[in-house]
Order: structure tokens, then sequence, then C-alpha cells
């Protein structure tokens, strides 16, 4: 026990020491030098981040945001760089460096602040419940004995698990890792609710499913960074600012129905 | 880096919820031991059907052999997890973790079993028919109890597969060591960094010993000379 411990705090120092050497701080002006701005984006969320599969294209609102700031930062809002992130890759990309900065439906709380930059809020978003129609499920309180289906990184599990507690219904959860991998568990049985943000919700109802009036926690969405580029933030959240403060954002937000 | 992936903080925390983690492991060791019993069972039946002369066994073990080599386990998987339930079977997640990961394993060992037959010298078999054993009591007396020292190292490196395969079932939320570990990684901080690094380790602690006793005994047989003549590579997974 104490050699695997001895091994651990080995492996432990070294990588510390490591991701030490290999940082070195991106800013506005190091990425206007590099050209080109790279995001990580969604690309299974309508009106936020979707990839459209005739045009090739990214469309949404945080793909706007993004590609304004481009513009801000290179004069030109064409140089960005999207990079697909999923809930569980979106932190590591942004550690490792291989992008700047992550605008897809990333939660803001306080526990993530310890770990990433996060912005002012450009959206708040509230956690939905997507249901079969014949699973007799209307509200919150027929939930009792359910498991629901969460997406892992989301922040839906807490919020679901602290309305349950509060209406003093007992649920379970399975975690998967991408949404459409939710949407085959609905539909095989294997989960009785699909919970992600009230958006994400919208792209996967069909015939047989229907979102439920409740509403949790609203979630807001912030772009991150990483923990180190202090400047970066700051940069990032003026924009955000302005933009909620000169209707831009607004702009968007009504542009994608949102 | 007081706060980068590996900050110290960070491992704290996987300390104090060392629980999470220690009940995936337990899942995956019981998914393991179950899913290798179904594994050994299939392998030794098919085994011996491949290497019989009835023309219908042969077949039956060489279709089950090639579908289950052939398609991934995270298909197959993926498949009695959702496309089951709607023709009204409905396994839970720890039953198609050993049914699931103990049938795909039962094919490479099912190779194994049949390589290992085809390395005992035929006089053997002959020598016993010549007695008036049939052939499953040839089998059974003479064949299998000389294969087993010849096939322990590869079926020593199936276990070793088959352990680190049973992570599959964190695709579908089975509760196993990598389905744990995601989990928490993915939780309160996101301290994805010794989450998958303590997994890793846990891991390579059970299946380091295996493999090191699969490779020392097989160096031991050889300088024994005991292996007449060199087992068929069974491709491994």
């Amino acid at each position: 026990m104490r050699k695997l411990l001895a091994v651990l705090c080995a492996a432990a120092m070294l990588t510390a020491v490591s991701g030490c050497a290999g940082s070195s701080s991106v800013t506005a002006a190091s990425i206007k030098n590099a050209g080109v701005l790279k995001v990580g984006v969604k690309e299974d969320v309508p009106g936020f981040g979707l990839l459209n599969k005739d045009t090739n294209q990214y469309e949404g609102l945080e793909i706007e945001l993004a590609k304004l700031i481009a513009k801000e930062f290179t004069g030109d809002d064409t140089k960005v760089e999207f990079t697909p992130v999923t809930a569980k890759t979106r932190g590591p990309l942004l550690d490792n460096g291989d992008i700047n900065m992550v605008i897809a439906t990333f939660t803001i709380t306080e526990d993530r602040k310890l770990t990433y930059n996060f912005s002012t809020p450009y959206y708040q978003d509230a956690v939905g419940m997507l249901v079969k129609k014949d699973a007799g499920i209307n509200s919150l309180a027929d939930l009792g004995g359910k498991t629901i289906g969460v997406a892992q990184s989301a922040t839906s599990k807490d919020a679901i698990q602290a309305a349950a507690d509060e209406a003093g219904v007992s649920i379970s959860f399975s975690e998967f890792a991408s949404y459409p991998e939710i949407k085959a568990a609905l539909d095989s049985g294997r989960v009785d609710v699909f919970s992600v943000d009230g958006s994400i919700l919208g792209g996967y109802v069909d015939d047989t499913s229907v979102i439920l009036p409740d509403r949790f926690s609203p979630q807001d969405y912030g772009v991150a960074t990483k923990l180190d580029n202090k400047d970066l933030a700051q940069t990032v959240d003026d924009l955000i600012n302005k933009w909620l403060n000169d209707g831009t954002i607004a702009g968007l937000v009504s542009k994608y129905n949102l | 880096m007081s706060n980068g992936p590996f900050a110290l903080w960070r491992w704290a925390r996987l300390f104090n919820d060392r629980g999470v983690f220690a009940e995936g492991l337990l899942t995956t060791l019981l998914v393991s031991a179950l899913a290798l019993s179904m594994a050994l069972i299939i392998g030794v039946v098919l085994g011996l059907c491949s290497t019989s002369r009835n023309r219908i066994l042969k077949t039956v073990a060489r279709v089950y052999v090639e579908f289950f080599q052939n398609t991934p386990l995270v298909i197959q998987v993926f498949f009695i997890y959702n496309a089951l339930p709607m023709i009204g079977v409905r396994w839970d997640v720890f039953t198609i973790g050993a049914v699931g990961v103990g049938v795909y394993h039962g094919a490479y060992v099912a190779e194994v079993v049949r390589a290992g037959i085809h390395s005992i010298p035929p006089g053997q078999s002959e020598a016993s028919r010549a007695q008036g054993f049939t052939h499953l009591q040839t089998m059974w007396y003479v064949v299998l109890p000389q294969t087993i020292q010849i096939i322990l190292p590869p079926l020593t490196n199936q276990a070793v597969n088959l352990i680190k395969n049973t992570s599959v079932l964190a695709i579908i939320a089975g509760g196993d060591l990598m389905y744990r570990a995601d989990s928490w990684a993915s939780n309160g901080a996101l301290s994805y960094a010794p989450a998958y690094i303590v997994t890793g380790l846990l891991y390579f602690i059970l299946c380091f010993p295996l493999a090191t006793w699969a490779r020392r005994y097989e160096e031991r047989l050889k300088s024994r000379d005991i292996i007449h003549e060199p087992l068929e590579e069974v491709v491994e997974c």
C-alpha cells in the first residue's frame, strides 16, 4: 500500500512539473499573431452550435459569438477554426492548448471556476426533461423510482437531484457520453427521462416524446478559457459585456429563436 | 500550477471519494470473474466442437468464432442494451457485462483451445482410441490434460484482455470502474486527470501480475521443452 502511494505521488509530481513546463500564455495579441482563433463548439445542439450536414458549415448563436470574437482579435470573422467538442472533451482540449476557448453550452458553476475562467453568462437556460408520451410521466412528482438519463459533464444531474429531494421522490441516474446515446436509451426504455439543458433537448423531440413543462435551476452559459490565461479571459469578458449591453447578443438570441 | 489539471487538491478530492472508485473496481472484478467463467466454458465446448469430425459441430463453432471475433464488442454490447429491449429482452447492465464480454471472449478461448488440441501429437489420441476410449473420453482423459499447461499462457492473456474489455460497460452506464471514473471526472471541478491516471493504474494492478505470470510460465515451459510444436498465434483483440 505504501509503495502504491509512493508511485501515485511520483506520478502526480511528474505530471505537475511537466504541466508547468509546457504552458505559455495565450492572449488576444498572440491569437492575432497566429492569425486564427481556435474555438471548441458543439456540433449537435441546434440554435447554439450545429454542424449543418448539407453545407458542412457550423451555425448557431455560439458560432456567431466565436466569429465576432475572431473579428475583434484578428479583424476578420473568417479567421476562426472550429473544433467539435463534447461535454467530456472540452476541458482537456482547453488544458492542452488545442483550442483557445470553449463556447459550447458550458454551464458556469462555482466548482468549475476552480478549473477554468468563465465569462459573464451570455445565455441562461433551464434543465428540461424529455419523456415518452406513453410513459405516464407528467411532472416531477411522477418520477419516483424512475431512471434519469443525463450527459456526463452536464450539470443536469445535480439540478434534478436537488429538485427531486425537494419533492421527496427518489430517482436514479444513468450517465452517457453523448446526447444520441441518451436518446437511444430513452427509446429502448433503459431510462425513463432524458434530461439536459432545455435548449439542447429541443433537438431530440419526436412524435413519440414530449418535453415536460417542469424546468429546473437556470443554467448560465459562459465562454471558458484556460485558467492560466487571465488576460484572455478578461478581454473576452469585456467583449461579452459589451455585446450584452448593446443588444448584439439579444439580437442573436432572437435570430435563432432561443 | 496550483489549479492545473494535476493540482494536488484534485488528488485529495479523489482520495476523499475513493469509495466511488472502489465500487467500480468491485463491479469490474465481479463482471470479469463471471465473464471469464463463461468464456472458459464456451471456449472448451466450442474448442472441442471445432476439433471434432462432425461437420455440423465444426460449422457451428466456426460461425460462432468468426461472428464474435469479427464484430466489435462495443456494438454487441450496445445492441444488447438498446435493441434487445425492443423485442422484450431486458437484461440489467451487470448481466450484459458478464454475458456480453463472456460470449465475446468465449470465441477467443475457443481458438486457444483448438490450437492447444492440435498441438498434441495425433499418436496420443490414436493410442487412446486403440485402448477403446470414445472420442469424448479421449479428449477428457488424454488430450485436454496435456493441453492445459500449453494453453495456460495464452488463456491468461485472454483473461487480461477480458478484464480490460469490461470497460466497454462505461458506454451503457454499467457502473464499472471506467464508468465511475468518467462519472467522477465529469462532476464538480472536472478533475479528469487524476481520475483517469488512478483508473489506469487500477487496471494495471489487476492485469500486470496476470500477464507477468503468463510470460514467466511460458518461459519455464519452453526451457523444459514441453511444447512439441509452436502454438498457432491467436489474434489479440
